[in-house]
């Protein structure tokens, strides 16, 4: 499925600021067997006076940029050709969670994919007894870790309503837990904390879904904005699968990944050390049309 | 005490060699002679303001540093085995943090579990793959040791983030000799500069090759340890750099000083790791310098040490090293460590559970020493029933953040306790820097000496003293110091080094100090009047206390709150610049804040305040003293004159215009000639009791007069001249030209011309220089 995709961050300040430096990560990375960037660029209204780019250990493309004189707003726009491969749905070959922990711990690894990364509290992720228990009943349901996601999945989609408003980008999971309500990135954390708790690795995945869909599909829940979703780790024989809580499905030829951390501070599209006191609103637009 | 081995006694109960000549020394001395020199070593401590801060409530506060007066002694040659041990153990500890970080191969090999290093906190993510500038990770460590009960030293654990106590080290040092000096000179002790000098050479040598300053950097003076910090910056000649002094541009860290941005390509940090940087680190963090793990990545810096190293005090990584002793460095470890069990391994957590009641019990990712925790770790047989069986229930669930560790013994040393002596615990800090030539290792350190008999780690915990430790030759010991060598170039450093941040607190420094001395002044001649006329109601009094209420201080108050307020935040602007200026300066401005609090509660208005008010000027005039006459004239002290010389021609420019008023009440211009304190100066010069032009003649135009405006700026002017930038191509810079502009108005201008409101605007003006200043040098 061959995808454009186009996003338009826009921060508006209360006051101008003087100079910044940020890190922006919203370029999709290619991975291999799941998408691959054909292209992508990003600019910058004002221009920065330094602009560099690195890669992070979550294997995530990251922009640096720099700003000297005085700004009051800042327009940060991408466009990307992106290739995502058609998966299929594996079938379950996934072990009882009894016997995750002997898979987890023949893993002597510690390469970004690796699931140790993906078990204790992350800055965003809390571990709650509450959660724990909320994803322990999915377990008690199911035979395999896969199956046991899966029903996990279903029922945060099943629970949550989704509000855009009700939480914001600072919102706990413990909080949106509370709320049962919020938008993809409070889903998703929920679901990571819950998932974590049982002893299920789990990471966050950050990107867009394609924006209209299929003829007689409907459309998704999350696509005018940026999306996010997570993935499990379900053994050895099995590894990673992506799962969409908010949409109550497998991540598959419809979401566009931007990259992968423990949770949203790993992955979060910017972040930034302004010198002012004063605050920001910030707006999003993003548009995914299939080329063909 | 049996069963404990004495670092005085041999197990024959014989005194060990260097403690013979030690001990004989002191029964020559007597205990009325000993008494009084072990009282010359702390007074030396007061007078050098050595402090360490604790925190024990909502705020730190600082206090004595706990000397115990005699000294550790340690012979050569055993030395020699710590020497190797150590050396042996920071090899090793460098390429396991090499690999953390680097090819991964103890992972893979399944010498290192993965868990304790993805759970770990002290894991920085964002340094994986990045090589350190320096080539190293490690470059200073500190080592706790302990004696066990078979004699032999043991390893109770590393500190690799940004070890802290070397500079106390120095101090006590320095202290013990104050009082042993001769017992110490008869003695051959190895020397702690040669260790000092050589690592200062190895800092700079980095810093050349990767050409930039090196600076410390410290996380501010809130810091436990920031007195230390400070303290070594003085010693070792470095910069002592906040998170704010620095911003990185392309790639490159600079420090913003007086004379422009300028290269740093070494730091010796002496903050946490997660805290340097708030774009790539710890969000929260208010005391890093975004970019830095960017300057990082590109080479740029070096850190001392490599951001990340602090992995290496994970406590339950202690159960790793003997084996990765033997599969990294094909040998075991010369100095044993306390055996440690980690609960996430099977047969491991069983065996702590098995033998619960004889384990310490601790967390796993803790990075504090078994017993300086408090709080997290403890004895099995000492954990209450009731608690037992949860805690084991959470090992059986949660091994992997526990640890079980042998308990240890240690041994005992003497201490000076209401004139005996008594065996008491120790533990010993001993340091390794790397230089040119591989590691080297202190000779010497601290002792931390418990505070009751109890000879188990645990007793640690209950706080006690810090002792010298002197490493005892039978020959004679080379003397270093930090002085150049024969034959070695001096080498001036630029006066650029100043940062921007110190730059502008000595000029608030010196604008507080002046201010507290202006309100002084005009509190005295006020409450003298009070005792004299004994109504408050008549005008001249009512006229200054208008004057005072518009800089919010009440003069009904006998020590008005608005002083206090200036006093403190003169001490709070010295203390962000300690390394600056002597420890005298500090101990006279802290004594000035200290009676003045005293004060507070107790004058009253009148006879009384005039009296505290002329105790406050001559504290006051102690501090402005001490400061003036021995400061070097670098750009600091420079600073510290502009800051005196702003504040004291405004309030002269301010009070004079308001007491040579039409509206000016009787005794308004003796009052201001007191204020000013020019009443002989006047007497003298005009033979006339005051008039008004008289007295702005003395008070603003006077050339001569050093309380005169004009005074003020003449010396102004030299000052902004002289900074980096003052005249450039013989350009004058924005503030010198202001400075120039406003003495020569003042040089033809006649005492008429002075109206209150020429005055008023010669102040705002005055203002103006001043944020002409800021804006040049601090932003």
């Amino acid at each position: 499925m061959l995808y454009d995709v186009r996003l338009e961050l826009h921060y508006d300040y209360d006051a101008p600021v003087q100079g910044g430096r940020h890190l922006v990560r919203v370029t999709p990375a290619s991975i291999p067997g799941i998408q691959r960037v054909i292209a992508a660029t990003l600019r910058y209204d004002p221009r920065p006076v330094v602009e560099s780019q690195f890669v992070d250990f979550f294997g995530n493309h990251v922009t640096s940029i720099v700003f000297q004189d005085a700004h009051d707003t800042l327009d940060i726009r991408l466009s990307a050709r992106v290739l995502v491969e058609d998966i299929h749905p594996p079938a379950d070959l996934s072990p009882p969670l009894e016997r995750l922990k002997d898979d987890i711990a023949r893993t002597w690894s510690l390469t970004p994919d690796s699931p140790h990364h993906f078990l204790a509290p992350s800055p965003r992720i809390e571990i709650s007894p509450a959660m724990t228990e909320y994803a322990r009943q999915s377990v008690e349901r199911t035979i395999s870790v896969q199956a046991a996601v899966t029903d996990f999945c279903m029922s945060i989609n099943r629970d949550f309503v989704y509000e855009s408003g009700a939480t914001d980008v600072e919102t706990t999971p413990a909080e949106a837990f509370a709320l049962k309500k919020g938008v993809c990135q409070d889903f998703a954390h929920v679901m990571i904390a819950g998932l974590r708790g049982v002893g299920i690795p789990a990471g966050y995945v950050s990107g867009f879904l394609r924006t209209n869909p299929p003829p007689g599909k409907p459309r998704l829940e999350g696509a005018d904005a940026m999306h996010a979703w997570v993935r499990a780790w379900c053994g050895l024989d099995v590894g990673w699968i992506e799962f969409d809580p908010t949409n109550a499905m497998l991540a598959g030829p419809d979401h566009i990944t931007i990259g992968h951390g423990r949770d949203y501070a790993d992955i979060s599209p910017i972040v930034g050390v302004l010198r002012t006191s004063g605050s920001h609103e910030a707006k999003q637009a993003v548009d995914v049309v299939r080329v063909e | 005490m049996p069963g404990v081995p004495d670092e005085m006694i041999d197990p024959d109960g014989n005194v060990r060699a260097g403690w013979a000549a030690l001990m004989s020394a002191f029964d020559a001395l007597g205990h009325d002679e000993l008494a009084a020199r072990f009282e010359r070593a702390d007074q030396y401590l007061r007078d050098a303001g050595v402090f360490y801060r604790k925190y024990d409530g909502a705020e730190g506060k600082e206090r004595a540093w706990p000397l115990a007066h005699i000294p550790l002694l340690i012979d050569e040659s055993e030395w020699a085995t710590i020497t190797q041990g150590l050396t042996q153990r920071a090899e090793l500890l460098e390429r396991v943090v090499a690999d953390i970080y680097g090819a991964n191969e103890l992972v893979a090999r399944g010498l290192l579990p993965p868990e304790l290093i993805a759970r770990n906190p002290e894991f920085m993510r964002p340094l994986v793959g990045i090589k350190p500038a320096s080539g190293h990770y490690l470059h200073f460590c500190a080592f706790e040791l302990g004696r066990g009960p078979d004699g032999t030293w043991w390893v109770l654990g590393d500190r690799t983030q940004a070890p802290s106590g070397a500079g106390f080290a120095l101090e006590n040092r320095v202290a013990t000799t104050r009082a042993l000096s001769d017992i110490y000179a008869g003695m051959n002790i190895h020397r702690l500069a040669g260790f000092f000098r050589d690592f200062r050479d190895a800092l700079e040598a980095q810093g050349k090759r990767l050409d930039g300053r090196v600076g410390i950097l410290t996380p501010g003076q809130h810091n436990e340890t920031y007195f230390e910090h400070a303290y070594i910056a003085r010693y070792l000649g470095i910069m002592l750099l906040e998170g704010e002094d620095l911003v990185v541009v392309d790639g490159q860290v600079m420090v913003r000083t007086v004379a422009g941005l300028q290269p740093v390509s070494v730091l010796w940090r002496r903050m946490d790791a997660s805290f340097i940087d708030p774009l790539e680190l710890r969000y929260d963090s208010r005391i890093g310098t975004p970019g830095m793990v960017e300057a990082l990545r590109n080479g740029t810096v070096s850190m001392i040490n490599a951001v990340g190293s602090g992995i290496l005090e994970t406590r339950a990584l202690a159960a790793f090293m003997p084996r990765l002793a033997n599969a990294v460095l094909g040998t075991d470890l010369l100095l044993p460590e306390i055996a440690t069990w980690w609960c996430g391994q099977d047969a491991e957590r069983q065996h702590v559970l098995d033998s619960f009641d004889a384990m310490m019990i601790g967390p796993a990712f803790s990075m504090s020493l078994p017993f300086d925790d408090t709080r997290g770790t403890a004895l099995g047989s000492a954990i209450p029933e009731h608690q037992k069986e949860a805690l084991k229930d959470r090992i059986a669930a949660h091994g992997a953040d526990y640890v079980g560790q042998e308990p240890v013994r240690l041994s005992t040393a003497p201490v000076y306790v209401e004139g005996k002596l008594e065996p008491r615990p120790i533990t010993l800090r001993v340091y390794a820097a790397r230089t040119e030539r591989g590691w080297t290792i202190m000779p010497g350190g601290f002792a931390r000496v418990g505070s009751s008999h109890d000879t188990s780690a645990i007793a640690m915990q209950r706080g006690g003293q810090a002792a010298d430790v002197w490493v005892v030759s039978s020959t004679p010991v080379e003397r270093v110091s930090l002085l150049p060598r024969e034959g070695e170039k001096l080498v001036r450093n630029p006066a650029g080094n100043l940062p921007s941040r110190a730059a502008d607190n000595l000029i608030w420094l010196g604008r507080y100090a002046e201010r507290c001395e202006a309100t002084v002044r005009i509190l005295r001649a006020y409450n003298a009047r009070v005792a004299e006329l004994s109504n408050p109601d008549i005008p001249l009094l009512k006229h200054t206390r208008d004057y005072l209420e518009a800089v919010d201080v009440d003069a009904t108050e006998a020590l008005p709150l608005g002083l206090l307020q200036a006093i403190d935040s003169a001490v709070l602007s010295a203390s962000q610049i300690r390394d600056r200026f002597s420890p005298d300066g500090w101990l006279a401005l802290n004594d000035l804040q200290k009676t003045a609090q005293r004060f507070g509660t107790r004058i009253h208005s009148g006879d009384d305040a005039t009296r505290a008010m002329t105790v406050l000027l001559r504290k006051l005039a102690g501090f402005s003293g001490l400061v003036h006459e021995n400061m070097y004239r670098f750009a600091g002290w420079r600073f510290l004159e502009i800051g005196r010389r702003l504040e004291r021609s405004i309030q002269i420019a301010r009070v004079t215009g308001w007491f040579t008023g039409k509206d000016a009440p009787d005794g308004a211009l003796e009052m201001l000639l007191e204020i000013g304190d020019s009443v002989m100066s006047h007497r003298r010069r005009y033979s006339v009791s005051a008039g008004t032009q008289s007295a702005i003649d003395l008070l603003v135009l006077d050339p001569l007069n050093p309380r005169s405006a004009i005074f003020q700026l003449a010396e102004l002017r030299v000052q902004l001249e002289t900074l980096p930038g003052g005249i450039e191509d013989g350009q004058l810079s924005p503030a010198a030209k202001l400075a120039l502009e406003l003495h020569t108005d003042l040089v033809i201008a006649e005492p008429g011309d002075m109206t209150p409101a020429a005055l008023d605007k010669l102040a705002s003006d005055i203002g103006m220089l001043a944020s002409l200043v800021a804006s040049a040098y601090f932003t």
